[in-house]
């Protein structure tokens, strides 16, 4: 029998290998990471979606109505095959590591960026090369847009956090009393 | 011995009374040819021409008749007799016993005198040892309770002293925390009041602004 880890880089292997078929890549690693956070932050939805007791039918059912129109194909479907197998709380972490194994096969690290509104193309492009020469490691940026943030940004890289919200700012000062 | 000085006693006193008996009963014997003596006397003193009161010639008050006087001595030389022989020799060794036992008793009471005294002498001894074991005590008690006194006194100080420097430190604590609780509740108050003030300015230009801050920022970063 197979641990928790073991089966979470199976299907994380497993969906990166029909990402990788696809061909767009790119496109959906951001829908499934930011579907992983907005699953993180939700406690009820991440219930429902790995609730044994609601049939598999009705969870893929809410998959859809949630993703349908707002994400690709392969993205629903992938999360729809993880959901409907009861993996629904492991998304997550499977999705983290896909991302990751997506990022190594590019020889890069991924860089987990918060903020608090979403960033155009010129944005990323310049964070990136930012955040490559801060960190002195090539980066597969993964933008999530997090109202918590408040205003600016947190970029996550590997082991390294640059922290740049308003969010933390202000719970500098509130400490600083 | 006191049974036989009553009975010498008794036989002496019947003798006494068989003798006065006698001379008392010879007396009367004798009355007789007396009475006729004197009225012979008597008659003869008429016959010559005397008066009749010269024959009434009354018996001396004092001088008793001759005859009693010899009876009488010789019941008393019989009487004293009687006495020496019989009575006197119990009377002496009861004296003589009466006074050895005295004399013991006197003795045995100086003996016992004695005793008591030494027995006094010994007590006394005691009761100073007594005393003196009493003073020691009573004196050992009184400089362990001065001792118990002080211990207890300065363990008393030493309490209180600790419990003022316990109050104070915990006076000291609580102030610390309540001026703590004032400064993160009136941080709370004016960071939330920062916050809804920042929310409130955060319009797309801000946002906007404030990423390129941070891409300008992380690109300085080495």
């Amino acid at each position: 029998v197979a641990t928790n880890d073991e089966r979470i880089a199976a299907y994380a292997e497993a969906m990166f290998s029909v990402v990788r078929t696809e061909g767009t890549e790119a496109e959906v690693e951001d829908e499934l990471f930011r579907f992983a956070r907005a699953l993180e932050a939700n406690d009820e939805l991440r219930q429902a979606l790995s609730d044994s007791q609601i049939p598999a039918s009705r969870r893929q059912q809410i998959v859809e109505d949630l993703l349908g129109e707002k994400a690709s194909a392969a993205t629903v479907a992938l999360v729809s095959m993880a959901v409907g197998a009861g993996r629904g709380r492991d998304l997550p972490a499977m999705i983290d590591e896909l991302v990751k194994m997506s990022a190594a096969q590019a020889n890069k690290e991924v860089a987990e960026v918060r903020s608090a509104i979403d960033l155009d193309d010129e944005q990323r492009a310049r964070l990136t090369e930012a955040l490559e020469k801060a960190t002195g490691k090539a980066v597969d940026l993964k933008v999530v847009v997090d109202p918590s943030v408040m205003g600016g940004i947190v970029a996550t890289v590997g082991d390294t956090v640059i922290d740049g919200s308003l969010r933390t700012r202000l719970e500098q000062l509130k400490s600083a009393f | 011995m006191r049974l036989r000085i009553l009975l010498t006693g008794g036989a002496v006193a019947a003798l006494a009374v068989l003798g006065g008996t006698g001379v008392a009963g010879a007396q009367e014997e004798e009355e007789e040819p007396e009475i006729s003596h004197a009225s012979e006397e008597c008659i003869e003193i008429l016959e010559q021409g005397g008066e009749v009161d010269d024959c009434q010639e009354a018996p001396s008050l004092i001088l008793p008749a001759t005859n009693e006087i010899v009876w009488g001595a010789i019941s008393f030389a019989a009487v004293v007799f009687l006495l020496y022989k019989f009575a006197w020799p119990g009377l002496k060794k009861g004296l003589e016993d009466r006074s050895a036992k005295i004399r013991d008793d006197l003795e045995e009471a100086e003996r016992a005198r004695a005793e008591a005294e030494s027995v006094l002498e010994e007590y006394k001894g005691q009761l100073a040892d007594a005393r003196n074991e009493a003073a020691r005590i009573i004196d050992e008690a009184r400089q362990t309770a001065d001792s118990l006194r002080s211990d207890l006194q300065a363990k008393a100080e030493s309490d209180i002293a600790e419990m003022r420097q316990r109050a104070a430190a915990d006076v000291e604590a609580a102030k610390a925390q309540a001026t703590q609780d004032l400064k993160s509740e009136v941080a709370r108050i004016a960071v939330g009041a920062t916050e809804m003030l920042v929310k409130k300015n955060l319009d797309r230009d801000t946002q906007t602004h404030l990423v390129e801050d941070y891409i300008a920022q992380v690109s300085s970063r080495n």
